[in-house]
């Protein structure tokens, strides 16, 4: 199971994959820009699409599994070499509960796990703030953990 | 002066944004303006020396540029069926090609130059179509990219070969040989600067690009061979050094100055007045026939199935921008006009195959399974 690859004089390369259920997944990297990506099923079925480099990097990131759900601004990252290993980033928007309080007060990472990694105020960002550091109403926190830790997080500062 | 290629581009400008729309190749659209601004048309607009200048660098550019794809290396490494199939196509096509206009009645020294443009297909509808109509994961794609790249190996001895019919034989080849492998010993030994210069500086990458393919025609003019063939061998040697830099340089003069080439090409043909339009005819039919003879060979010989020849025939039949050089370099009037309808038709015919190849295959084997 391994990409088999292709010289196109004039096009670009051909990487071509066959499955084990005997599927083949082709991809045609042009010189002049762009990604054209096909799949033939075993039953000879063809489709295909036109991808500019974004939307093929795009589609990268979702078959390695790094999904990028920016909706909900949060992150999911699978390290190859970590591959047991699930990090989130989560973006909130924090309330009354935190304000006036410094991220020591709070007990943020003994009591959720979460490590607060940027605050973000008034659009200026603070990366990594100090165990001093006070909160605001109305700033944005941007924590990272894995889901379990995301999950206590705002059950107990954002909800 | 400047008017009519102000004229002759406007048109085509129109014309290429029809043929976008239409999906369909744009290199007949450009002949068709020309063809009706020139002086078998409406005669608006006559070459003269700034447009003979445009085309001509259009063409060394596009020589140059297919130059830079054939890498000694990559072609080395194809092996056999690479030469087979090559030699399928090459043999069945110039023989017929021959054939048909000897026995239409041109002499032999014209019958030739007719065969070499019948046989050329033309890479850059092949590429385009391959492309635009989602084939390149096709097996057929492979064979019929590599074809291309015979075919332009052939140009080269092509040229080598029409070029020397005049004076001494000997000394044309000699010179262009001798010529050749300075131009590789150059890039060799400089390989590392010239790549230093495209990798580091875009401005200079730029200006040593476009000097090198106008510097290309100048040595040419000086030694008395062909200034194609010199593109073509400058191409192939500065493949050594930093291929992708030079062909993304070239490739807008390349794209603009042969619209310039295509429509004026257009300009100079004159179908009117006792045109033999039923002899280019049956040479166009003879053109599309013998490509799917060679296809079908191909096709069985490489992927074991006449379908796969159908694929090929329906990607190969358009000729295009290389017979038309060998026809602007070679060829009189008369074979000029010839090799223009040869041209239009072809790759019409060529560019709704290529399209409807799918539909094609299915109706065959529809027909084969009954």
């Amino acid at each position: 199971m391994s990409f088999v690859s292709r010289d196109m004089p004039g096009i670009g390369t051909k990487y071509e994959l066959d499955t084990e259920d005997g599927d083949r997944v082709s991809i045609v990297y042009m010189e002049d820009e762009g990604v054209q990506l096909y799949v033939r099923s075993g039953e000879g079925d063809y489709c295909s699409a036109d991808l500019t480099p974004p939307e093929a990097r795009r589609i990268g990131n979702v078959l390695t599994g790094a999904i990028l759900e920016t909706e909900e601004e949060e992150i999911c990252m699978v390290f190859s070499s970590f591959a047991d290993l699930k990090i989130k980033m989560h973006t909130y928007k924090l309330g009354d509960r935190t304000a006036g309080r410094t991220i020591s007060d709070l007990n943020i990472r003994k009591s959720t796990g979460v490590t607060i990694v940027a605050v973000s105020r008034k659009g200026e960002s603070i990366i990594n703030p100090p165990a001093t550091f006070v909160f605001e109403r109305g700033d944005s926190v941007l924590v990272i953990g894995n889901p379990e830790q995301m999950k206590n997080f705002e059950e107990e500062f954002v909800r | 002066m400047i008017e009519g290629i102000a004229i002759a581009l406007l048109v085509c400008l129109v014309f290429a944004g029809i043929s976008k729309k239409a999906k369909f190749p744009p290199i007949p659209a450009y002949m068709i303006a020309g063809l009706l601004l020139g002086a078998g048309g409406l005669g608006i607009v006559g070459q003269n020396e700034v447009s003979d200048f445009l085309a001509e660098a259009g063409l060394l550019f596009l020589l140059f540029t297919m130059g830079l794809e054939l890498r000694p290396d990559e072609i080395y490494g194809q092996g056999r069926s690479f030469i087979l199939s090559g030699t399928i196509d090459l043999g069945i096509n110039i023989l017929a090609g021959y054939s048909v206009a000897l026995l239409i009645g041109f002499p032999v020294n014209d019958a030739i130059v007719i065969a070499c443009a019948f046989y050329i297909s033309s890479s850059a509808m092949a590429v385009a179509s391959l492309i635009e109509n989602r084939k390149l994961a096709a097996p057929e794609s492979d064979t019929i990219l590599w074809v291309m790249v015979f075919e332009d190996i052939m140009l080269l001895l092509i040229i080598v070969f029409l070029s020397s019919g005049g004076k001494s034989a000997a000394a044309t080849i000699t010179t262009a040989i001798v010529l050749i492998f300075a131009f590789f010993i150059l890039c060799y030994l400089f390989s590392r600067n010239i790549s230093h210069v495209l990798g580091r500086y875009e401005d200079l990458g730029l200006l040593f690009t476009f000097t090198a393919v106008i510097v290309a025609g100048a040595v040419a003019f000086l030694l008395g061979i062909p200034a194609t063939l010199v593109a073509i061998a400058l191409g192939s040697a500065l493949s050594l050094t930093k291929p992708e830099v030079l062909e993304r340089h070239a490739k807008p003069f390349r794209d603009v100055f042969l619209v310039i080439f295509f429509v004026f090409f257009g300009i100079s043909v004159d179908l009117s007045g006792g045109f033999p339009f039923v002899d280019v005819i049956l040479i166009s039919i003879a053109a599309v026939i013998s490509k799917l003879v060679s296809s079908l060979v191909i096709g069985k010989a490489m992927h074991k199935n006449y379908l796969s020849g159908i694929e090929i025939w329906s990607e190969t039949t358009a000729r295009g921008e290389f017979s038309l050089a060998i026809a602007a370099t070679f060829g009189n009037p008369l074979v000029s006009g010839t090799v223009a309808v040869m041209v239009l038709l072809t790759s019409v015919v060529g560019g709704l195959m290529g399209r409807y190849s799918g539909r094609m295959k299915r109706y065959l084997k529809k027909k084969k399974g009954r």
